[in-house]
């Protein structure tokens, strides 16, 4: 079998007493889009914190392409082709849109070059986000949904092989989620990138990926098809036991 | 190309301050001089703490360090050399000391170096004392008002032209992300570390310099003239008037500082820092973005009408 482009083997975070991740294990290949879902506090954005190296893990090794990178700083991470968007958007808000786009292809993209060179030039990226016509705007004075869409762009700058998203559908109206995705799935098979992609909203997440890894409590109860996760018994409790009515259809 | 052009300004200004010894009168050179040393410090000052958002209150420190280097070479070394010499001093400490403490942030940043700049100046009071029985040394031979006055200007371009050089590299962004959000450009693959205690030593280096470059005139030396902790405050408040985030702001804030400390001086002698401190409360009040936004404000005016 082919190796992992990232794998995450037994990772647990405890912060104090708190065990907020619990030796979870995580394999994604290239052109795979797997998603990770959980309630509230499942520990998702912990989880997504150690394979980006912005938070060390307290336990557990993390290797992308096959390199050990547990314990190494977030830049060691970027460089070696993991990229990342968060929760609230986190763009640079003074620098223009293409400024932002382009500091990812100035540093963590700067050693590798994409399968083929679409991405590599920062206007192709906003173009391609539908973003071209505010390449000049100050990122702080995008709207919300387009700072998400900014930050994909900032992520796709840092020419990645694995990319974890983190709530990028957040706040988005239905047919944004559904173009979204559509983008996602296009970059991941024009690149054959390794997508992980966290959702808090399940029903969003399970039309569009192809497996799909559940986290409850800090430990992963469930990795699968979307379809078989969503009859797992253990999910449906984690789910009704804590949410209710919306994730019931996803159920 | 706006790089060259711009370097191409600086050098021009250059060339026409060079024959000012020529033109003007000792008092008019020597206010020229302190002109070009806050213009020298309060660049390389913006050149890390304006794009990053760090608050250094280390240019005393750096800048005693510089002049404590002028003291002890003074009889046995060229001009040039201790300038030099002053400089890298400077910056080889804030090398070291940076690794120790940029990531640290905000009020904590600020009162660690302004807490460095006490630390060098009592190693150095007391070093003197302990072992070259002596508080304070006397300059025999410093050299032309001329030569002071060239070596001066020179840093001070060099300073410019450098902060030009980063503002347009790769260093350059690297550290306006880290100002911005520094986690999110690590993520991004800067390896802020590296970033900051290279631009840290770099600014270093140039207060360093003019430290050295300016301590002969004083002739006697002593610590608590070199490690004047108004040096470092007048530095940033220049800076932070003209713009931090610009270049061309520190510039023309350390002409209007120097003239303006010099006019109050003469016709206020006994309320002249009053009358600086109201307005710089008022500067800063009113003008947050420093004259630089001021300057903005009216091209964009210009461009609207």
């Amino acid at each position: 079998m082919r190796e992992a482009l990232l794998s995450a083997k037994g990772i647990s975070v405890r912060f104090g007493g708190l065990v907020a991740v619990d030796g979870v294990d995580l394999e994604v290949h290239g052109g795979e889009l797997v998603g990770v879902i959980g309630p509230n506090g499942a520990g998702k954005t912990t989880f997504f914190h150690t394979l980006s190296g912005v938070l060390a893990p307290s336990t557990g090794r993390i290797f992308v392409a096959g390199e050990d990178l547990t314990g190494r700083p977030a830049h060691a991470f970027a460089t070696q082709g993991v990229a990342r968007t968060f929760q609230t958007p986190r763009v640079f808000k003074e620098m223009p849109a293409l400024d932002n786009v382009r500091f990812g292809l100035e540093f963590a993209g700067r050693t590798r070059r994409h399968a083929h060179d679409a991405f590599d030039d920062p206007r192709a990226i906003l173009e391609f986000l539908g973003l071209a016509e505010v390449a000049g705007v100050p990122a702080g004075g995008l709207t919300p949904s387009r700072q998400r869409l900014l930050e994909i762009g900032m992520a796709l700058g840092a020419r990645p092989r694995v990319l974890l998203l983190d709530e990028v559908a957040a706040g988005l109206t239905h047919a944004e989620v559904d173009q979204t995705a559509q983008l996602i799935r296009r970059v991941r098979d024009e690149l054959g990138l390794a997508v992980i992609w966290i959702e808090h909203a399940v029903r969003v997440l399970m039309n569009y990926v192809e497996r799909v890894a559940v986290l409850h409590q800090g430990r992963k109860i469930a990795d699968g098809d979307p379809r078989a996760v969503a009859k797992d018994p253990a999910v449906v409790e984690a789910y009704l036991g804590t949410e209710g009515e919306p994730e019931r259809k996803a159920a | 190309m706006k790089l060259r052009n711009e370097i191409l300004a600086t050098l021009v200004a250059a060339l026409a301050l060079s024959a000012m010894p020529w033109l003007l009168s000792d008092f008019g050179l020597s206010l020229t001089l302190t002109c070009l040393m806050y213009a020298g410090l309060a660049v390389s000052w913006a050149m890390f703490c304006g794009a990053t958002n760090y608050l250094s209150l280390a240019t005393a420190a750096f800048f005693g360090l510089g002049a404590y280097v002028s003291a002890w070479g003074a009889d046995s070394l060229p001009y040039g050399l201790m300038v030099l010499l002053g400089g890298l001093l400077a910056a080889a400490f804030a090398g070291m000391v940076g690794a120790a403490v940029l990531h640290l942030r905000g009020a904590y940043f600020a009162v660690i170096t302004f807490g460095l700049g006490e630390l060098v100046r009592h190693a150095i009071t007391y070093y003197e004392k302990a072992f070259e029985g002596t508080v304070g040394r006397i300059i025999a031979e410093p050299p032309e008002a001329v030569t002071i006055y060239h070596t001066v200007l020179l840093l001070a371009v060099l300073a410019v032209v450098t902060a030009l050089a980063v503002r347009a590299s790769r260093l350059g962004l690297a550290l306006r992300g880290i100002g911005a959000d520094e986690e999110r450009a690590q993520t991004l693959g800067v390896n802020a570390r590296r970033a900051k205690i290279a631009a840290f030593a770099l600014s270093a280096f140039f207060a360093g310099a003019l430290g050295a470059a300016m301590a002969v005139r004083w002739t006697y030396i002593d610590p608590p003239t070199v490690f004047n902790p108004f040096i470092g405050f007048q530095t940033v408040l220049i800076a932070m008037v003209g713009g931090a985030q610009t270049i061309i702001g520190p510039i023309a804030s350390s002409i209007l500082f120097s003239l303006l400390t010099e006019y109050l001086r003469l016709e206020f002698p006994y309320l002249f820092l009053i009358i600086l401190g109201l307005l710089l409360i008022l500067l800063v009040l009113y003008l947050p973005g420093g004259l630089a936004s001021l300057m903005q404000r009216w091209r964009w005016g210009k461009n609207n009408a």
